[in-house]
């Protein structure tokens, strides 16, 4: 019992962790309707940037990740304005297509400047555990789903309870009537991709921490983030939640009990059998679709 | 006459070109990135089939040299031949992959779609992994050492994958022209529109994902077999299905050759920065080029290479016509109805709603709407925004399920009947906004629709005499006539709707269902719309009609119908409608009044 | 207007595609021809170029580059010492990224195209795997420094030489004898197996599992994880759920360090631990705790501190101009050269099928023990085995190469 419940533990530890990488994720898919395969590009990035930093100045590499979402604003807003929304006026289909090519791009960057050894930071609580019990909680995980509490809250009050949440609700709704109303839809969603991309401060700080990491770790995440989004639904923070619980509980249940070796094939059966049984996630409710005029 | 054959010959010579490659040089360098060359070409063609033609974008082509990899590999060990006799079955295999792709996301489109195939190719990666017993998992499979003579190299694989290339193409083309490939275009333009005038997207696609893949599953043997072992993770490799849409992307997608010199433009690009740049940061210099040209690709050349080639080339020459002025011309004769013919005589009503409901999570949309429409009549339907009468047509026409209830069509239940079907049986249904397939000529468009689905007529050519023809009547019919060699997406709102109309005729409709026909054209489009409905409707042709503009709906109908708030709250003669309280006061208003000489009277 | 008319593709089109086919092809073939029609012949006192093709970026990058530096430090002290045969040697290296596809086209480019005089082996199995063939193929000496897998030997080729001591079916080995030989009370009764999907590591571990059952130690865990795993929570937590009192972990990479992580955060010391790959990096130490390093063994294919020939100068250069004792990954390369070496010297010219049957009568003395090789290129010497004493890796087996004799039997917690 004690091992079930450890766990469980764990994997939803794990998912807290997961929700923690997607929750920017699921705001440029869910409002703007953009997938992002940079944002795990991003998570990487900003892990380079917080280890680099601890390195230096030997600050908390969570500490620090809540200041690098700064840096990691400028840059999404940057990629928003360079790219994304460019290709968006193009082909909204092919963003799927630049936005790779941004990550495999980031990838050769990051190889470029910081090399190819594995890098992890160590600060003092990266290996110990609380303990309750007979069960124990690994305290950087902890923290890291902490983390992700705070910031699906912190989302989720900025989309419902700001302005500047209305304004980017009216233009994930209904583009060409917001504009109508005086809302400047470009700079509107501008902000939204860099408010997405700024939690990747936070994320990649806790991914310095909790893994080991080489410039090429993205592709690793892009499976696991999309298979919450879509789990969750879309733009629904709550279904974030839910969903990587859903995620972490299914992979730590299926390396435990079943076999370690498809652990890692968890997101994509998951990603399958939701898209083609629920494809409006597990909170969402279907919504109207035939073409009719709203 | 020699112009059009300079292209004709200029090809087969860089065919020929190519094929004596091995014959001139031993250089096993060079035949060996024409042979990674050609099976980028392979896979770049086929995914064109189902992300050029049918609009369905995958990233998870990789996986089919996979499994036609793994296939002939462990068929030929199991067998003790040699892996280019079993090719074929490799083919097999990567096209059942294909189909049960296409079951499995029969209701995911776009971005979903994406994903699912991305999911895909990982797990069929992993499964390959760790299904060691079979694929002896990531110890890799070893395949059969060539025995051949060290002078003839890589002949067989050079002329195997050639042969591969070129029959792709061959297949590709072949779609292109015929049936399946008009289809699959107006699918990838409109798929829900596509069911609704006959094309059973279904077979369609499964059609399509096959093609796709089983000429890929065959190179994937060969492949295989060249490179001498099978590793899972080169095989079902994320960065190969990137690289196979940039192939097709800088080539064109939706042409025929284009993934092809995407392909021959991609490949040796990528094999000489490989080969060339040494020094520490190669690699990540390689990167940054490879991902930095999938965005410049999307961001300047996100048609490819021959369609911006062929517009520049299309830009000499004359101009399609537009703006014309629909003459003020007489209705001609409205066309022969052989399915009109059969019904004739029949009494009574065509249609029947009975009792149907349908809710979208907390909202009643329709709540036990009940009434019919008589054969040969012309019945309005009006109400408020909001009030079902959109919903209604879905159900009709078989784009929604009722949640109760039923619909009954020439005196049978139709309700669990398929959407391609009911327009086989003879319904046709208009668009608010009408919806035509804009990559088409306004003839394909009308071409497009099928009254009956036959296997054998995928095979020949898209647009048949008889089709021509016929369509080229109802163009003329709806005063399309000049427009036939249009762009679709060129027309005006107006145009587009008498388009559409020619379109549902096509399919020799017994009932018409128009969506707010009138809204949004001139009043001179509106006597004209006004008088087509009336010579097909004494021609013998039953139509529903949504209209919000009282004094066109009541100059043309019989029995009228007013919905609000999903209920039928008043039916009957216009005049008796129009003063029935209910209806008064849930729409038209307390002071309308339904004057006598409407616009386009028949009186 | 007829419909084909409407639907045909227009010609020009066609034109375009086919003039730009016609012109990319014959560039190619014109560059074809001509290299093969200006090549040189071998100028018997220009440089001896020996090719090369190493996956210098991509995932295993860090141990490329100190493999790459025991090539090039071979090659400067051949040159400095008069060269091979009177010639200066000169290395040409591609970057294959670690991808099969090019390190094929990179190898066949080599022999091909610049028509190199030898070759030397690239590192991994996996890329080895599939090079080993073309060298097969076009009968050029193989001798690869890294990449111990069986199934590059199952196919017998005559011309590919192995340059550790041992392949990994003799991994395990030394660790065996040692535990054959601790007296039956400190000796494990139960172990935990735990690999990475890898042929070597898989090979190795079910080596492991027979053998330690027949020494009458039973196997309470078996697991093996996909190389791409990052999370190794709920591995190490049923490894601990089993309580083995040996734990065999088959890492490969980073995936070693993030086990045993994941080990102390669910609290679980096993009594022995055996590793392999992950110990002998640089990063080891600072990655899980220096005082955590304890009592781990690890086997390895190269000691600084063995006294075989040429070692104590190889460690002394080498530290000299790199600013850093010698790795596993570099010794191994300069082995490599060293093998190459002795046959080209050997048979007195560039006759490749003489070298290789040279190799296979003889014995190279080199910096790792003296090599010989079976028929199909297994090297049959004894790998070593290291153990982490007092935070240094001490040699711990075979007795040639030891550098201390007591064993820690017992792993202290961790901290």
């Amino acid at each position: 019992m004690t091992f079930l419940l450890q766990t469980l533990i764990l994997g939803a530890l794990v998912g807290g962790v997961y929700a923690l990488m997607s929750s920017g994720f699921t705001l440029t898919f869910g409002v703007m309707r953009i997938i992002n395969l940079a944002h795990p590009a991003m998570l990487v990035l900003s892990a380079y940037l917080t280890w680099w930093l601890w390195r230096r100045t030997g600050v908390d590499p969570l500490l620090a990740g809540v200041g690098i979402c700064v840096i990691m604003y400028g840059v999404g807003w940057l990629l928003y304005r360079a790219v994304i929304s460019r290709v968006q006026r193009i082909d909204p289909e092919l963003t799927l297509v630049a936005s790779f090519g941004v990550a495999v791009a980031a990838g050769g960057i990051m190889a470029f400047i910081w090399g190819t050894e594995v890098r992890t930071a160590t600060p003092s609580y990266f290996n110990t555990s609380y303990e309750v019990g007979s069960l124990l909680i690994p305290r950087a995980q902890l923290f890291a789903c902490a983390g992700a509490l705070l910031l699906l809250g912190a989302l989720y009050a900025l989309l419902h309870g700001t302005f500047l949440g209305r304004g980017i609700r009216a233009c994930a709704t209904n583009r060409d009537g917001a504009a109508l109303v005086g809302i400047d839809v470009d700079r509107m969603m501008a902000q939204t991709f860099a408010i997405g991309a700024a939690t990747t401060g936070f994320g990649g700080a806790a991914l310095s921490v909790l893994y080991q990491f080489v410039p090429d770790s993205h592709f690793v995440w892009i499976g696991r983030v999309l298979c919450v989004v879509i789990l969750g639904g879309l733009g629904s923070f709550a279904g974030v939640g839910l969903g990587a619980l859903v995620l972490g509980i299914g992979e730590a249940l299926t390396a435990s009990y079943f076999d370690v070796r498809w652990a890692t094939a968890v997101p994509y059966v998951l990603i399958i059998a939701i898209l083609v049984i629920r494809p409006q996630g597990l909170i969402r409710r279907r919504l109207r679709t035939d073409g009719a005029l709203p | 006459m020699s112009v059009a054959r300079l292209p004709r010959l200029l090809l087969a010579a860089g065919v020929l070109l190519v094929a004596l490659v091995p014959l001139l040089t031993p250089n096993t360098y060079i035949q060996n990135m024409l042979i990674l060359t050609f099976v980028l070409a392979i896979l770049a063609s086929g995914w064109n089939v189902m992300a050029g033609f049918t609009g369905y974008v995958s990233l998870g082509h990789a996986a089919f040299i996979g499994v036609g990899a793994y296939t002939g590999g462990i068929l030929a060990a199991h067998w003790e031949v040699s892996p280019l006799l079993v090719a074929p079955l490799g083919g097999v295999a990567a096209a059942l992959v294909a189909f049960v792709l296409g079951l499995v996301t029969r209701r995911t489109r776009g971005a979903a779609f994406v994903i699912v195939s991305f999911a895909m190719l990982e797990l069929l990666g992993l499964i390959t992994r760790n299904w060691t017993s079979l694929t002896n998992g990531s110890n890799g499979f070893l395949m059969p050492l060539p025995g051949w003579d060290l002078r003839f190299q890589n002949w067989p694989f050079y002329y195997a994958l050639l042969f591969l290339l070129l029959l792709s193409v061959a297949m590709t083309a072949g779609i292109r022209r015929s049936k399946l490939g008009l289809g699959l275009m107006a699918i990838r333009d409109d798929e829900v529109k596509a069911e609704g005038i006959g094309v059973v997207t279904s077979v369609y696609k499964s059609i399509a994902f096959m093609a796709s893949a089983v000429l890929i599953g065959v190179a994937g043997t060969v492949y295989g077999y060249y490179v001498s072992f099978l590793d899972t993770s080169a095989m079902f490799d994320i960065s190969l299905s990137m690289e196979v849409v940039l192939a097709a992307l800088i080539g064109g997608r939706g042409t025929v050759w284009g993934p092809v010199l995407g392909a021959f433009l991609l490949q040796p690009l990528t094999e000489v920065t490989n080969t060339t740049m040494g020094g520490a940061h190669a690699g990540a210099f390689r990167l940054v080029l490879f991902g930095g040209l999938i965005v410049v690709v999307t961001l300047l050349l996100p048609r490819g290479i021959l369609p911006e080639a062929q517009d520049f080339l299309r830009r000499r020459r004359k101009t399609s016509p537009t703006g014309t002025r629909l003459a003020d011309s007489a209705i001609p004769a409205a066309p022969s109805s052989p399915r009109l013919e059969a019904l004739a005589g029949r009494g009574g009503d065509l249609l029947r709603i009975g009792n149907v409901s349908r809710r979208f999570g907390g909202v009643t949309a329709l709540d036990e709407v009940s009434f019919g429409v008589p054969q040969g009549s012309i019945t309005a339907l009006i109400g408020p925004n909001g009030s079902g009468k959109t919903t209604l047509f879905n159900v009709v026409d078989g784009t929604y399920r009722a949640g109760a209830g039923g619909v009954e069509y020439g005196g049978r239940d139709i309700s669990k009947v398929g959407r391609a079907r009911r327009a086989f049986l003879g319904i046709g249904r208009t668009y608010q906004l009408p919806r035509l397939f804009d990559s088409l000529t306004v003839l394909e468009n009308v071409a497009a629709a099928t009254g009956e689905f036959r296997f054998s007529r995928l095979a020949r050519s898209a647009v048949s005499g008889a089709e021509a023809a016929r369509a080229a009547e109802l163009l003329e019919f709806v005063g399309m006539g000049e427009y036939v060699a249009a762009k679709a997406k060129d027309l005006s709102y107006g145009q587009r709707k008498l388009v559409e109309l020619a379109q549902i005729l096509m399919l020799d409709p017994a009932i018409i269902l128009l969506d707010e026909p009138a809204a949004g054209i001139n009043p001179t489009l509106v006597k004209r719309l006004a008088a087509l409905i009336r010579t097909l409707n004494n021609s013998g042709r039953t139509f529903v009609i949504v209209e919000h503009d009282m004094h066109f709906v009541m100059s043309l109908s019989d029995p009228v119908v007013a919905l609000a708030r999903g209920r039928v709250i008043a039916a009957g003669t216009p005049a008796e409608v129009c003063d029935d309280p209910a209806v008064l006061d849930a729409y038209l208003g307390d002071d309308f009044v339904l004057e006598a000489d409407t616009i386009g009277s028949a009186r | 207007m007829s419909p084909s008319a409407v639907f045909r593709p227009i010609t020009r089109r066609r034109a375009l595609a086919a003039l730009t086919g016609v012109l990319t092809t014959a560039a190619l073939a014109a560059c074809g021809l001509s290299s093969s029609a200006t090549e040189e012949p071998a100028d018997s006192d220009g440089p001896l170029v020996i090719g090369m093709s190493l996956p210098l970026t991509g995932p295993v990058a860090d141990r490329s580059k100190p493999g790459l530096e025991g090539y090039q430090y071979w090659a400067e002290e051949v040159n400095a010492k008069g060269g091979l045969l009177g010639r200066q040697v000169e290395l040409k290296v591609l970057d294959d990224g670690f991808d099969q596809e090019t390190a094929v086209s990179g190898y066949n480019k080599l022999i091909s195209q610049d028509k190199v005089d030898l070759l030397l082996g690239t590192f991994s199995s996996v890329l080895n795997l599939s090079v080993a063939p073309i060298a097969e193929r076009y009968k050029y000496l193989y001798v690869e420094p890294s990449g111990g897998a069986d199934e590059i030997f199952a196919r017998n080729f005559h011309y590919l030489f192995f340059a550790q001591p041992a392949t990994s079916e003799a991994l395990p080995n030394e660790f065996l004898d040692q535990v054959a030989k601790m007296p039956a009370a400190d000796r494990p009764k139960t172990v935990a197996l735990v690999q990475q999907e890898d042929p070597v590591t898989k090979q190795t571990a079910a080596i492991f599992k027979e053998k330690l059952a027949a020494l009458g130690v039973k196997t309470v865990h078996d697991s093996t994880y996909a190389p791409d795993t990052s999370n190794f929570d709920t591995i190490a937590n049923s490894i601990k759920q089993a309580a083995p009192e040996l734990v065999v972990s088959g890492a490969v990479a980073g995936d070693g360090i993030a086990l045993i992580r994941a080990f102390q955060k669910v609290k679980f010391t096993p009594k022995m631990l055996y590793q392999s790959n992950s110990p002998t990096d640089p990063t080891f130490a600072s990655s899980i705790g220096a005082a955590n390093t304890e009592a781990i063994f690890t086997p390895l294919a190269y000691s600084a501190a063995a006294p075989y020939a040429g070692n104590s100068e190889f460690v002394a250069g080498y530290t000299k101009k790199f600013g850093a004792a010698p790795s596993e990954d570099a010794a191994n390369s300069y082995s490599a050269g060293q093998i190459l070496a002795a046959a080209v010297t050997a048979v007195g010219k560039l006759d490749q099928p003489a070298m290789a049957d040279w190799l296979h009568k003889n014995t190279v003395n080199t910096i790792v023990g003296p090599l010989s090789w079976d028929a199909a290129g297994r090297s049959q010497g004894s790998l070593l085995l290291g153990q982490f004493q007092a935070g240094k890796l001490e040699i711990v087996s075979p007795a040639a190469a030891a550098t201390v004799q007591k064993l820690v039997y017992s792993k202290p917690g961790w901290n």
